[in-house]
């Protein structure tokens, strides 16, 4: 047999159709399976969410100025519109901003091509602009939880279960990456802190959103079909509440602590403090975060049932072990600015008060599980759920700061962004600590639940602290415009090089922003920071040499 | 015919094949399966929980005029087993290259997956509650109909993964969209065990 056909190379050339002028414009946009275009929608989309949240929070906040009557909502209205805070504050807003990072950093730190499922995470970003969208518009039409109209509940519930399934796909994909698509020689333990911690979490949501997405299923059907037994309109909140307590909350934190493990060395200008342990400690933040078992109970007459976890080995368990990691954490990354030339650059800052924000959360939760200080069910709880998303939110913008040069080829403004970022985490402590004291004082976590539980001589400071809650929120708000603005008003001029913060790992090993492909070559990875490796290895190299 | 040195030279200019692609599919399939069984399983443990409660208050848990009948149920676990050694079946067979074996098997595997599916449309027939009825009724229905859909899924992904095996894409070692698949549909019925078992046998 003689081969006679041309080479295949040059037959596929020959039969290729002459290409086309790529997309521009929209188009360019929403045909994007480019994971940095994907995640830099994410980012910006859940950024827009977290200040609806945060406005919603604010007004909530305000509210509760009139324990007893009504500022500026009826009580009805008001519960509503704190669900709305909160469901807006996390699944349109902390969830998908990481997810959206992590979509369009990971595969440049493990030292992939691209993400493992692009069109997937593609679409899985327009599904969730659009049950997004839905959720937002089923409570002005008097939907949500405790809303009077059942189609428009429905569609609340609707809308919140796609949104949980487009979130599950974009973690499949990221979770994915991490798994099979690191470059040669990238074992798990070599792996970027902020890779390995979207691999613990994502891998933890994915076992966690499909229960929540089950019980709003059955809720659902219950609403539309059946007796409601789960309590109707007023019982769903009830129902998908424990995601956002202990210990559930505090997986949703797990990949803002990869973040700051990540920013710290490079800024510390050294390695991370002893690698390996903050690895097992990520690991355990994670496993503490599997929170699926504490959800509020529910009976088949619709009469409710008290938590059966509450206050029992496994909540107390979590409630004080959960502060181990992140005390942990810290220790280390004291010990790496310790031991470094700490340059005090933005990201850092960022990180820093998130990892504040961050351990007040856990050390609220700690407090919580102490049955003799009764705070469970009162404000507390919210107070823990604030600290712990701001700080999720703000390591998170500082991320996109960190990795500003990677998504837009430019670095965001430093003090714009650094203001931004104060004002959220100053915003965070003032909406915390008010309801943390508020809790002290038996105010009701429930919005609209009246002044019964509050002793009267302590009425008017449990107000007075409600409103400078609200005043936080709104301050959290504003923080979150003025880092949209640092956004919009990046750096012009030249791009920022391709490492401007001297980084260690992969993603600083290639131009920014990166090119189609991300790497035209990757050498074998032989530790955890092989960026700092090469640099240094040529900075002994060029001493020797003049030597 | 014989080998000539022309032959040779152009196979030997030829570029090396591409490495192994990573298990993508095969991993992405997996953590998504986790997710789906996340699914059933959580409902599974609301209907045992409601379950408790109403017997532990002294009352019956299914209504009287339900009917749960343990053969089809049952026959749906046997059907599904059986299944998993024909998807088994067909994997390995792709791995031999044996692609005609293959396609068999993932017939088979299609067929008894139908079979079951058909099962449990008879089993909700003879069920005797509608699904408002009760919220047994609704939990029943649910959960088997999820599962049911969960199952067609994985169908649906044989389906797919069979067609790319009768084109050639997927033999020897690069079966991994059928392994994928194949997982998927392990975990399907690892699924079915836990609502046959509650749901069927326990009830």
């Amino acid at each position: 047999m003689t081969v006679t056909e041309a080479p295949r190379a040059t037959a596929e050339a020959a039969a290729a159709p002459s290409p086309s002028a790529p997309p521009t414009g929209l188009a360019a946009v929403v045909g994007s399976g480019d994971p940095r275009t994907i995640g830099k929608l994410f980012v910006g989309t859940s950024l827009l969410f977290l200040i609806a949240a945060a406005v919603a929070g604010a007004l909530v906040g305000i509210e509760q100025y009139d324990v007893a009557g009504s500022a500026i909502f009826a009580a009805d209205t008001a519960v509503r519109v704190f669900t709305l805070h909160t469901t807006a504050a996390l699944f349109l807003g902390a969830l998908p901003l990481l997810v959206g990072l992590a979509a369009a950093i990971v595969p440049l730190q493990v030292g992939a091509r691209t993400v493992a499922f692009p069109r997937a995470t593609a679409a899985a970003y327009w599904v969730w602009l659009v049950a997004g969208g839905l959720v937002l518009a089923s409570y002005a039409i008097d939907g949500g939880p405790f809303g009077s109209d059942p189609d428009a509940v429905a569609l609340y519930v609707a809308g919140l279960v796609t949104v949980l399934v487009a979130l599950a796909v974009a973690t499949v994909s990221v979770v994915t990456t991490v798994l099979t698509l690191r470059a040669p020689g990238m074992t798990l333990r070599r792996t970027p802190l902020f890779s390995w911690s979207m691999l613990l979490a994502g891998t933890v949501w994915l076992l966690t959103l499909p229960v929540l997405a089950a019980v709003l299923l059955i809720a659902y059907l219950d609403l539309r079909y059946g007796q409601q037994f789960l309590g109707g309109s007023s019982g769903i909140y009830d129902r998908m509440a424990w995601v956002f307590w202990q210990p559930t909350l505090y997986v949703f934190a797990v990949p803002a602590l990869g973040i700051v493990a990540d920013v710290v060395p490079v800024f510390a200008q050294r390695r991370h403090k002893r690698h390996g342990a903050a690895i097992g400690l990520l690991g355990l933040a994670a496993a503490l975060g599997f929170g699926a078992w504490a959800q509020l109970g529910a009976t088949a007459d619709g009469s409710g049932a008290p938590a059966p976890w509450l206050f029992e080995g496994p909540w107390i368990a979590v409630g004080f072990i959960a502060i181990v990691p992140v005390l942990g954490l810290l220790g280390l990354w004291t010990a790496t600015l310790g031991a470094g030339k700490v340059k005090l650059g933005t990201p850092l800052v960022l990180a820093q008060l998130a990892g504040l924000l961050i351990l007040l959360g856990v050390a609220a939760g700690g407090a919580t599980v102490i049955e003799d200080l009764d705070l469970a069910a009162t404000t507390w709880m919210t107070a823990q759920t604030t600290l712990m998303l701001t700080g999720t939110v703000l390591a998170a913008l500082g991320g996109v700061a960190f990795w500003a040069p990677k998504l837009y080829g430019k670095l965001l403004p430093d003090a714009v962004t650094r203001l931004g970022g104060t004002i959220v985490f100053l915003g965070a402590l003032a909406a915390g600590v008010p309801q943390a004291l508020a809790g002290a004082l038996d105010q009701s976590q429930l919005v609209g639940a009246g002044s019964e539980t509050v002793s009267a001589g302590d009425l008017d400071t449990v107000e007075m602290l409600n409103l400078v809650s609200g005043i936080g929120l709104a301050a959290v708000a504003a923080g979150l415009l003025v880092v949209g603005l640092a956004l919009l008003a990046r750096r012009s001029g030249d791009g920022p090089g391709d490492d401007p913060w001297a980084g260690h790992t992969l993603e600083w090993a290639t131009s920014s922003p990166p090119p189609a492909g991300n790497f035209a070559s990757l050498p074998e990875i032989t530790s955890e920071a092989p960026v700092y490796d090469a640099r240094h290895a040529a900075a002994v190299d060029e001493t020797e040499a003049s030597a | 015919m014989a080998t000539t040195a022309t032959d040779l030279e152009v196979f030997a200019a030829a570029p090396s094949p591409p490495a192994p692609r990573p298990r993508v599919l095969l991993v992405g399939t997996a953590l998504a399966a986790g997710s789906v069984a996340m699914v059933v399983l959580a409902l599974i443990a609301l209907y045992a929980r409601l379950r408790a409660d109403v017997i532990a208050a002294g009352e019956i848990w299914l209504p009287e005029e339900s009917n749960v009948q343990l053969t089809p149920g049952s026959m749906g676990m046997v059907t599904l087993l059986l299944s998993l050694v024909t998807a088994a079946w067909a994997v390995q067979a792709l791995r031999d290259d044996d692609r005609g074996h293959a396609l068999m098997a993932f017939g088979v595997t299609l067929v008894l997956g139908a079979a079951y599916i058909n099962g449990a449309a008879y089993g909700w027939q003879q069920f005797g509650l509608g699904v408002t009825s009760s919220t047994q009724a609704l939990l029943i229905y649910t959960i088997t109909g999820l599962h049911v859909a969960m199952a067609a899924v994985g169908m649906l992904y044989m389906l797919v993964m069979g067609f790319r095996a009768v084109g050639g894409q997927l033999t020897g070692r690069a079966a991994e969209g059928a392994t994928a698949a194949v997982l998927y549909w392990f975990v399907t019925v690892g699924v079915y065990a836990v609502v046959w078992y509650t749901i069927t046998v326990v009830k």
